[in-house]
């Protein structure tokens, strides 16, 4: 089985967000599919080599974030009503997770709000201007 | 439920205390990780819980009863020196064992041999003390057992049979098994423990989740514009493990509630204050420094 999601065990990132993070950064991309089964926890931990317990707690969280289900002894799928809202919101999330970690960064760096709101901006314009997408 | 319960043991050699009122319960299905420097009485405190060491004094209860002969029908111990026989072949510790273990499990000592790509008509002696590490670790897990006590399982292997080794920790999780291993390496103990204990001059230092302390443990760094110091209090906050002064940076190791030393730091008019997360090896060397390092000005 090939390695679906890249973790690293070694961060200070706690190994159970790590894995909700490429759960729904998976259903952002597509590459995991409304419906589609995901593997059972035991395949999983064997797969990436991680305590059986931080995968299960990933999939109740995924669970209680109402990205994946799990109906009992079929095991869990990523939703597939509100498909592409969820999508929506995985991508959100992953999209704020980052954000916040640029904004946090800029903040510990000294930067004064004016100053941050400038930069993302000028970012706005940069990449929303570029490729044409809306921004709404 | 716990299914390895060590409450208040104590171990003295004569004058000397090997193992000092740890206290220590593991949840059924889950796995403990237990790290500390040599001597610190890991492989004491594993002696003493499987009944082969006396405790001083201390309960010690495997799956909820004393440990008796019967205790070890569902229970595997491998040691930090393995307690194989020398002049006996591979193929008569497989016999041996299927004699001793009801639950025995033939095929799976037979695929594990194969992984470790081990020769069972050889004598133990003729093997490397890894491929005798890996038989010890293919008998432990071949009778099934739901409690697993693993005193340096990966000693000898190389690395490649170490991921084996952790494949089989937790494949045996995955079944509901419960495993307590100690480990020289952080890495095997951030993978397949889903809980993690310190131990230090026979004391418990730390004790948690592992998640929950990656996600609680963090090291807050302020630069001021002149000679950092430390605010009133805050090396002896119980929220603040260490703090480290170099120049201008300030460094405070705090184990839980970063967000209100953050603010604090903050009050300080710093240029900068940044927040950084906390690897298991930053955690277990900021656990066992010395005492003397918990500085700073007050």
């Amino acid at each position: 089985m090939p390695t679906l999601f890249s973790i690293d065990p070694r961060s200070g990132v706690p190994l159970y967000l790590q894995l909700i993070e490429q759960v729904k950064r998976g259903v952002a991309l597509g590459t995991l599919e409304p419906g589609e089964q995901l593997p059972t926890v035991k395949a999983l931990a064997l797969n990436l080599t991680v305590n059986p317990n931080t995968v299960a707690r990933a999939y109740r969280e995924l669970e209680r974030e109402r990205v994946i289900e799990t109906s009992p002894g079929r095991g869990s799928f990523v939703r597939s009503q509100n498909g592409v809202a969820g999508a929506r919101h995985a991508i959100e999330d992953v999209a704020a997770g980052v954000l916040a970690g640029a904004v946090r960064e800029a903040r510990s760096l000294g930067l004064e709000r004016e100053t941050v709101r400038a930069v993302f901006e000028r970012e706005l314009a940069r990449w929303f201007a570029a490729d044409g997408r809306e921004d709404t | 439920m716990s299914a390895i319960e060590i409450h208040n043991l104590t171990k003295r050699y004569g004058a000397q205390t090997a193992v000092d009122d740890v206290t220590l319960d593991v949840d059924a299905g889950s796995v403990c990780g237990l790290l500390g420097p040599n001597g610190a009485g890991k492989s004491t405190t594993f002696k003493c819980l499987l009944g082969l060491a006396h405790a001083t004094s201390g309960s010690l209860r495997i799956s909820g009863a004393p440990v008796t002969a019967q205790t070890f029908e569902s229970l595997a111990y491998v040691p930090e020196k393995n307690d194989l026989y020398c002049w006996m072949t591979v193929r008569e510790h497989l016999a041996l064992t299927r004699r001793a273990y009801r639950n025995y499990d033939a095929a799976r000592a037979a695929e594990l041999l194969a992984i470790f790509k081990i020769d069972s008509a050889k004598l133990v002696k003729r093997l490397s003390k890894g491929q005798q590490s890996a038989v010890a670790l293919t008998l432990a897990f071949a009778i099934r057992p739901r409690v697993l006590v693993l005193d340096e399982p990966s000693s000898g292997l190389d690395p490649i049979f170490q991921r084996t080794m952790l494949d089989l920790v937790i494949d045996a999780a995955a079944g509901g098994a419960t495993v307590l291993f100690s480990s020289h390496q952080i890495g095997q103990v951030e993978r397949a423990a889903d809980r993690v204990v310190i131990m230090k001059n026979g004391k418990l230092v730390l004790d948690g989740n592992l998640d929950t302390l990656k996600g609680d443990e963090k090291i807050i760094e302020a630069v001021f514009d002149a000679e950092a110091v430390a605010p009133n209090g805050l090396a002896s906050d119980p929220r603040v493990r260490r703090i480290e002064r170099s120049g201008r940076i300030l460094r405070a190791y705090v184990r839980t509630g970063s967000s209100d030393i953050v603010r604090l730091l903050e009050g300080l008019g710093p240029k900068a204050v940044s927040v950084y997360d906390l690897s298991l090896e930053d955690i277990f060397l900021g656990a066992v420094a010395d005492d003397g390092s918990k500085q700073g000005v007050d």
